[in-house]
């Protein structure tokens, strides 16, 4: 599923004093298979974005079709139950929204909503799946309440939750927020594998710029309710000083590559640590053979 | 959902009321709905009225936001209203009568006190909420109650929770929304069903709330102990509490008020014969 937003724009507390445009006019696509990056401050309207992929917010005006789904301003009627069951929405923390009993009443909370009719054992099926693929050993963990878990397990558990109804597109709200770095990598790692298999595209907002450049093949920038940039990694973060007179960060190997660019060392490189490192290399190569050193 | 709560109405802007002692606002406060039930006759009330419209506009507040806090009586004041006006006693002064509605002189007479009543007591203490912060607010209960110390109430400790109630409800309010944002994205629907289904809804968001709540207020009861907080000891204040000038200033209003109220009261300096006249002409036409 294709996601196009065209002039997407979203006023909070319309009719009141207190209004204000959380998007203005945002267009924007995100293609089937992406693995999208949304960055910008707290603020600047991607978390009201994403949660218009999902309809919990509807737009003030403007258009945004997601597959066969629309979700224009000016359409009244939408499936709720088809959408968010085939686009997940992983919220900031959410091991915070963990309630029931066991594990798998909570992974199982998701489905019940969606597919009522779905017979039991398809059910445990789906839930088993759900928590394999985040990397949760099923039986010994479905019956522990997911209060007990570690902060890590939670926020597993809580993915699982969405993830039981195999959405189509998972969006992640700063998933690897708060964990250590070997969670974050686990996660990211989780990501990709999700990627390769379940959710065609993935969307994720982060703060860390390291991650994003790592991980995403697109990027957009959120400022003040617009996209102010939108393109790879590559493209994005050749604007390093716009986006760091915006008090935005920028990878850890786009700073290295600027600092070298100022020894005229050019690195023409992805942003991906890997490939920046291969590139030095080749540098290095290149001038030890024509004994410039 | 839970976006029109308005809670701790402060409305900043500096005024002689704004910088009065928040203790003096309360008694103060008290003191004129005293004196709003006390006055027993049109001139006394009128004499509130003016009062109160007088602290209105020494307090700086904008009309709309004293007037919005009139929304939340309006419903109980129509209701009161039509009661009152439409089913009066037969042994009074009938002015009209229809099937089982009587309405009477007194109804109406009535009807006016409890519409007048109501709306200043709401006025009267919006703008004891609108001019004093939620902070100052529990400093002066504090205050307020200290004689309670000698019968070992922990009148410290009470403000504390008071404060810190007060300091959570828009934090539980954003985290509350939030919740519900994320459940309704795995399927979850609060509108549809009956009252038990619906509030078999609520379930997947108020176990949250609670778990979170009690992992919030052990974070908060170890930050507290990390700087070494206690209660029983005799604590400093960062912002004291002093009466002023202003304070005895309103003391001698409010006190004038009362006297004044007191007076009218006697039928001697006040009747009603004005306004008994004004309705007997009303009174001429509906016959006619």
């Amino acid at each position: 599923m294709q996601i196009t937003a065209t002039e997407l724009s979203y006023i909070y507390n319309k009719k009141s004093k207190f209004a204000t445009t959380a998007l203005d006019k945002v267009s924007l696509q995100i293609n089937e298979g992406d693995f999208f990056g949304i960055i910008g401050h707290t603020g600047s309207g991607k978390s009201t974005f994403v949660q218009h992929l999902n309809a919990l917010l509807r737009a003030t005006s403007g258009n945004l079709k997601i597959g066969e789904f629309n979700l224009s301003a000016n359409v009244k009627k939408i499936e709720y139950n088809a959408l968010r069951s085939k686009i997940g929405l992983v919220f900031q923390y959410p091991e915070y929204q963990l309630f029931a009993d066991s594990v798998v009443n909570d992974v199982l909370f998701g489905l019940k909503n969606f597919h009522k009719e779905m017979p039991k054992e398809e059910q445990e099926r789906a839930v088993k799946e759900a928590i394999e693929i985040v990397g949760l050993e099923y039986e010994s963990i479905k019956d522990k309440s997911p209060f007990e878990l570690s902060g890590g397990q939670k926020r597993r558990v809580a993915i699982a939750g969405v993830l039981v109804t195999k959405p189509e597109i998972l969006i992640l709200d700063e998933p690897a927020a708060g964990l250590d770095p070997n969670g974050k990598q686990a996660i990211m790692e989780l990501l990709h594998k999700l990627h390769k298999s379940w959710c065609k595209t993935i969307v994720i907002i982060s703060h860390d710029m390291d991650e994003i450049a790592e991980n995403c093949n697109k990027i957009a920038v959120f400022h003040g309710g617009k996209v102010l940039l939108n393109g790879t990694p590559k493209e994005v973060f050749k604007e390093a000083e716009l986006l760091q007179s915006l008090g935005l960060d920028i990878p850890t190997t786009a700073k290295l590559a600027l600092q070298l660019k100022k020894q005229n060392i050019d690195v023409d490189c992805d942003l991906t640590v890997e490939d920046f490192v291969q590139k030095i290399e080749e540098k290095l190569q290149l001038i030890k053979r024509g004994g410039l050193c | 959902m839970l976006n029109d709560i308005t809670f701790g109405q402060y409305y900043p802007t500096t005024s002689f009321v704004h910088n009065m002692d928040a203790r003096a606002k309360i008694l103060l406060s008290i003191a004129m709905i005293v004196a709003i039930f006390l006055a027993n006759n049109f001139y006394g009330l009128l004499l509130v009225t003016a009062f109160t419209i007088f602290v209105v506009l020494l307090a700086r507040l904008p009309l709309f936001r004293v007037l919005r806090s009139l929304k939340m009586i309006l419903f109980i004041t129509i209701f009161m209203t039509v009661f009152t006006v439409l089913f009066g006693s037969k042994n009074d002064t009938v002015i009209a009568q229809w099937w089982v509605f009587v309405i009477t002189y007194q109804g109406i007479v009535n009807a006016v006190f409890i519409i007048l009543r109501l709306i200043l007591l709401v006025v009267t203490t919006s703008v004891l909420t609108l001019t004093t912060t939620p902070v100052a607010l529990t400093d002066a209960i504090e205050s307020l109650l200290t004689p309670l110390k000698w019968v070992k109430f922990p009148v410290h400790a009470f403000a504390m929770i008071m404060s810190i109630a007060l300091r959570m409800i828009p934090t539980l309010i954003e985290e509350t929304n939030k919740i519900i944002a994320a459940q309704k994205a795995r399927g979850a629907n609060f509108e549809k069903g009956g009252l038990i289904q619906k509030a078999k809804a609520m379930i997947p968001v108020l176990v949250p709330l609670l778990v979170n709540s009690f992992h919030r207020s052990e974070e908060l009861a170890n930050a507290m102990d990390a700087r070494c907080y206690s209660g029983s000891k005799k604590r400093t204040k960062y912002k004291k509490l002093v009466f002023s000038y202003r304070d005895i200033l309103a003391v001698v209003f409010v006190a004038g008020l009362i006297t004044g109220i007191v007076f009218l009261n006697i039928p001697q300096f006040a009747n009603m014969e004005i306004l008994r006249q004004i309705l007997n002409l009303f009174k001429v036409q509906v016959a006619w």
